[in-house]
Formats: structure tokens, sequence, C-alpha cells
């Protein structure tokens, strides 16, 4: 482990190129967040009457790939197949990030964040926004424990093999339970288990009352209904297999690492399941698409996809970049187990998601508000553009360091 | 009907029976007509002099809007705006203008109400639809849960802000708009009253009146000259919205899609991988 932090922390051009560029957002993240803090939150709002915009699709689209990482690892955990049991740490550990960040993204956005503490004094159990928060809250908690398990033993060897502030530190996170044999390991897997179990129930729970928080919207007809929690579940877990994919192969190929034959069957596997997952998510969007060309009062929305405001990201975006080059390009690469190909295709359906949230988002409110007025351009303000940077920025940052300083490595069993 | 030993009378007064249980019964709902105030507007007097702005921006200490002048163009609500008076045409007549009296209709069951996860809003007894402002985390939620769109962000202080129906004056002094009107556009009274009056204008014009039944009955009423929709303004479905009943089986179908995915996933983690 001693050997392979060393080996890791050695520093290459790549590494300072690519820490200054995640820097440099982070920079531009802070000088978005100072206007919003400074000037007005009004900043982060392309149109006064759209409130819900970049911030909220950003944080529809971080905490949905949370949720979909924490199912993509509970195959290993929870349901014990051992193959996805290898990438257990690195999932739970992007799992843990990305609805950090999340988090961060909508914190920015409410006006006043300190007094989420009302959720729990004067609690609206009817309102979808209050069910979210309270199993987002159990959620981050069982996954850090669930995480926390998975790389204690790591941990430990690290704190036992060295010296100083290292040992201080690495100590720290193992708090004080230093011990690396085969039985504590079993046990911490135990734990692993049950926590991934509750993290499971609440991810799911919240995720589907996330769908919910747009799905009771009576009044937004283009929300409303059944239809999104439903749907967020699934988009949920294709997103989970994207980043597992991209993840893996971008880290494997800058650490200059070659995959075990293990993991190259399990990358390929969730190939399969991705390209499954897609196709699927596809057939939603068309059900979608076709249901709210008839339906009267979700027409005109669905017309700004086809033939509107929101046409262009919606047939590039969505479903070129974000659906149907990567079920091309996944099925070319499996039937060439070629792995560049297949981190390209998750990484085009990640960017089509991200889009296809904020086009979600921002459509879903333009009617019926717009009936009598013309449709505003719907391109996101520039410090929300910003603001956004500075988290994917950050997020990239603790990911880099974190394949540095912490276990994330994939496990044997 | 003879088979089972009930006749047709004695079913239809067992009915009525029933029927008169259930409203006797309903002692919440009559106490709550009893003492329920409403804010009526007769849009074939108003002269569009804004004056209703004005007293509602001193009462309330807001401050102005750049867009807020005295001239016909369209003014928007706003967290420091929660009146407007805007001059509408009638798509069906172009020559008919008619000013609309716009802010919150306080509804009987409030939408934003129901959606706020810090419980900021509430319904008074006496009919206000109220943001405490001090309790709101400024999610916006409420906003995207009106179906008029009403409950507006207020930038400088951070929360949401809408008309309060002058909560801090009424049932003794008038709404400060109200107090303010100089042709008796407005009105305020007990809803009851309000609905007979309303209901006698809108009789004598042929019109139409707005918060009977839009939102499931509101406690501002509006008499209009033609339909909402012909104005321009925001038309609400004529039942409660976002019901909590509605909301459970939204969110029950997000459940049950969970349960389903969790089944999937077992279904799949059996199916192979060398467990």
């Amino acid at each position: 482990m001693l050997n392979n932090i060393l080996y890791k922390t050695e520093r290459s051009h790549f590494f300072y190129i690519w820490m200054s560029f995640l820097a440099a957002l982070g920079l531009l993240g802070a000088y978005g967040l100072a206007s919003s803090f400074f000037l007005s939150l009004e900043v982060l709002e392309f149109h006064v009457d759209i409130p819900w915009a970049m911030m909220i699709s950003t944080y529809v689209f971080l905490v949905v790939s949370s949720t979909g990482l924490c199912i993509v690892t509970s195959l290993g955990h929870v349901f014990g197949r051992r193959d996805y049991g290898l990438i257990g740490r690195r999932g739970v550990f992007l799992a843990i990030i990305t609805i950090v960040f999340g988090m961060t993204t909508i914190t920015l956005h409410l006006g006043h964040p300190e007094r989420s503490f009302f959720f729990y004094l004067t609690p609206n159990v009817t309102s979808a926004i209050w069910g979210m928060s309270f199993f987002y809250t159990f959620y981050i908690l069982f996954i850090m424990i669930e995480y926390w398990f998975l790389a204690r033993a790591e941990l430990a060897r690290t704190a036992n093999t060295s010296t100083g502030w290292k040992q201080a530190i690495y100590g720290l996170m193992t708090l004080g339970l230093r011990d690396e044999s085969r039985e504590a390991v079993e046990k911490d897997h135990k734990f692993a288990r049950r926590a991934g179990i509750a993290a499971l129930f609440a991810g799911l729970s919240a995720h589907s009352t996330l769908g919910a928080i747009f799905g009771h919207s009576e009044s937004m007809p283009y929300w409303y209904g059944a239809y999104y929690p439903i749907y967020f579940l699934l988009s949920a877990t294709f997103s989970g297999f994207a980043w597992m994919i991209a993840a893996l192969v971008i880290t494997y190929r800058l650490e200059r690492k070659e995959m075990s034959p293990e993991l190259k069957r399990l990358v390929l596997e969730m190939g399969r399941v991705f390209v499954i997952l897609l196709v699927v998510g596809m057939l939603f969007t068309l059900y979608k698409i076709i249901s709210g060309f008839f339906h009267p009062a979700k027409a005109k929305t669905v017309m700004l996809f086809l033939d509107g405001r929101l046409s262009l990201p919606f047939y590039i975006l969505e479903t070129a970049i974000g659906t149907v080059i990567p079920i091309l390009l996944v099925l070319y690469s499996l039937s060439r187990e070629w792995m560049t190909g297949l981190m390209i295709a998750s990484i085009m359906a990640l960017v089509g998601l991200f889009f296809m949230r904020y086009d979600f988002v921002v459509g879903g409110q333009i009617y019926p508000l717009f009936n009598n007025k013309p449709v505003p351009p719907v391109f996101p303000s520039l410090m929300e553009v910003f603001v956004i940077a500075g988290i994917f920025g950050g997020l990239f940052l603790v990911y880099t360091l974190a394949v540095k300083f912490l276990p994330l490595d994939e496990e044997s069993h | 009907m003879a088979d089972s030993g009930v006749t047709r009378r004695q079913f239809l007064g067992g009915l009525a029976a029933a029927s008169a249980a259930v409203t006797i019964g309903d002692v919440d709902a009559a106490d709550a007509a009893v003492t329920r105030y409403a804010k009526l507007v007769d849009t074939t007097k108003c002269i569009g002099c804004k004056r209703c702005m004005s007293a509602c921006k001193r009462w309330n200490k807001l401050k102005l809007d750049r867009s807020e002048e005295l001239t016909d163009r369209e003014t928007t609500l706003s967290g420091h705006t929660w009146v407007v008076v805007n001059l509408k045409r009638d798509i069906r007549n172009n020559e008919d203008l008619t000013y609309i009296h716009w802010a919150c209709q306080h509804c009987d069951r409030p939408a934003c109400a129901g959606v706020c996860p810090a419980s900021a809003i509430e319904k008074y007894p006496e009919g206000p639809v109220v943001v405490n402002e001090k309790k709101c985390v400024g999610c916006r939620y409420c906003y995207q849960a009106c179906p008029y769109k009403i409950p507006r962000f207020d930038f400088e202080k951070r929360a949401t802000r809408k008309c309060t129906m002058c909560y801090d004056r009424i049932p003794k002094i008038k709404p400060a708009c109200v107090a303010a009107c100089p042709v008796q556009a407005l009105d305020f009274g007990r809803r009851t009253d309000m609905l007979i009056k309303a209901k006698l204008k809108v009789e004598a014009i042929n019109g139409y009146l707005l918060g009977e039944h839009e939102a499931g009955g509101t406690d501002m009423l509006t008499v209009l000259k033609t339909r909402p929709e012909d104005l321009g303004l925001t038309v609400a479905p004529k039942k409660i919205v976002n019901q909590p009943s509605d909301k459970v089986r939204i969110s029950f179908s997000g459940f049950a899609g969970a349960a389903v995915l969790a089944g999937a996933l077992y279904l799949y983690a059996r199916s192979g991988g060398d467990r």
C-alpha cells in the first residue's frame, strides 16, 4: 500500500495540468459564488419567472448519479454478486462525493440554507422536498458508514506501516480501530453490507421522492404525474453504470495500471447492462414524448422539445450524444472488447443526461406561465455556469486526491 | 329493489339522511365558512389608478420596483410587489379593455402550504395564506406548486414573499388595498357575504366569477366581464390543487418502482457473476 501510494503520488506533468485546470474551474466557481453573495442571488437565475434552472438540474444530475452508484455497488455488497464486489470502494466513494457536491449545489441556490433545521423542527410530511431531505440525510449517513467499513482495514494497514503525521492522520481515519486481521475484515464486510442495505433503502426512497417533487406539481403539467418518480430510478441506474465504467477506465489509464482480467470482465458485463438500460431509457423517453404530444396540457412543452426553444439540445445533446451514439458505441465496443469505446460512450451518456436534466427542469416551467407571452431564450446565466464549473472542478479534485490518498482500489474477495 | 326488502322511497330517504349527517357532522367546514373573510374585486369598477398597489407598499414597507410606473405597462409580481393592476385586452373583443387587480388568491387548500418543506406557509382560519419569512429557506417550491405562480422570491431578503391579505389588520381594519380604493372596486368582508355580492354582480353583467371554484375555492373573488382565459390570465383547475391523496398516489408509484428495481437487482445478482 505504501509503495502504491508513493507510486501514485509521483508527480507528472499531466497531474499538474489537470490540477491547474481544476483549480481554474474552482476559481470560476468562487467568482460566481461571490457574485451571488455580494450582488444578488439573482445572478444564478437566467429568468425571474424560471427560478429552477442549472443549479437545480445539476443537483438532480449529481444526486441521480449518487443513487445510481449506490445501486451499482449494492449488486456486490448487498445482493452478493461477487464480481461487483470488486468495485465497492470506488463506487461508494463516488456516491459520497456526488451526493455531497449535489447537496452543495442546492445549498448554494437556497435563500437561507441555515434555516433547513426547520425541516426537522416543523416538518411538513406532505412536502416531497421534506421527504427527500429526510431520506437523503439517512442516505448520506449510511453510505459514509458503508465506505468506512469497506476502507477501514486498508486505512489501518497504512496507519500501521507508516510513521509521523501520516500515521496520525490515517490512524484518525480508522477511529482507532487498527485491527487488520481476517476476522476483523470479515466483520467489516458484514457491517458494510448492513450499511449498504440501509443506504440502498434510503437512497431509493429519497430518489423516488426526488422524482415526486416534480411529479407532485400539478400546476406544472409536464412534470405532473407518476412518470418521473419511476423514470428517475431508471436513469439513476444507467447513470450509475456510466459513472462506474468511466471512472474505472479513466483512472486505470491515467495511473498507467493494467486492469485485472476479473475487472475487465466486470467492465464488459457492466457495459452489457448499461446498453440494455440505455435502450429502456430511450423507450421511456419515447413514451414521454408520444404520450405528451397527445396530452392537451403537455403538448405545448413537448413541442418545445420537438420544434421549439429546446429542440437543438433535445435532438443533439439528449438524443444523439446522450442516447443513440452511446448505444451504438457500447454495442461496437462490446463486440471488440474495446474499453476506450465503453468509456467514451459512458461519458457521452452522462453529458447527455446532464443536459437532459436541464431541459427537463427548465422546459417543465415554461408552460402554463408563458402561454400568453413569448418563450424566453433558455440559456443559463454566466454565473450559473461558473458556479457549476466550480462544483465539477471540486468534485474531480476530491476524486483525484482520493485516488492518491484513500483506498479506492478494486478489492479481491 | 323489492327483492332486497328496501323500497325506492326508503332508499332515497336513507341517502338524504346520510348526506344530511355528513353535512351536519362537518362542523369544521361550517365553522370555517363563518369565520372566513374574502376580498372581492369588481373589475368592472376598477379605473386602474393603482392606489391599491401603493397602499400595499406603504403598509407592508415594500420597496418600489423599477418597472413600476403610473403607466399601463404590464407590471409583474415580485418579492416586493404583492399586488399588481394590469390592463388586459379581451381576446374575443379587442376593443374591450379591463384593469385586473391581481394578487395571491388565498386558496382554501393552498398548494404552496402543502409543499413547503419547513411549514413556513400557513392558511389562517380567517382566510389569509401567509408566508413566515423567518422560516422560509428559499427553495421556491411554493412558486412551482402555486397554480397562479404568485409567491415570488425577494432577492434581498432571500425569502419568498407575497400578499398576506393584511392579516395584521383584518378583520378589524380592511386590507390596505381595499381601504385605499377610491371607487369601491375592492371590498372586504365575510366570504359568504362577499360570495353573494359577487354572484349578484356577475349575474347582472353576465360575467364570470373567478375564485368560487378555482383551486377548490379561494378567498379572493374577482368579478370579470369575461372568462379569465380570454383576458390572458392564468387558469387554475376547478378543484383543489396538489391534494394529499394525489401526492400519495404519485409517491407510491415511485416506491413501487423502487421495489421493482430492487427485485430486478436481486434477480440480476442471482443470475450469475460467480456468486
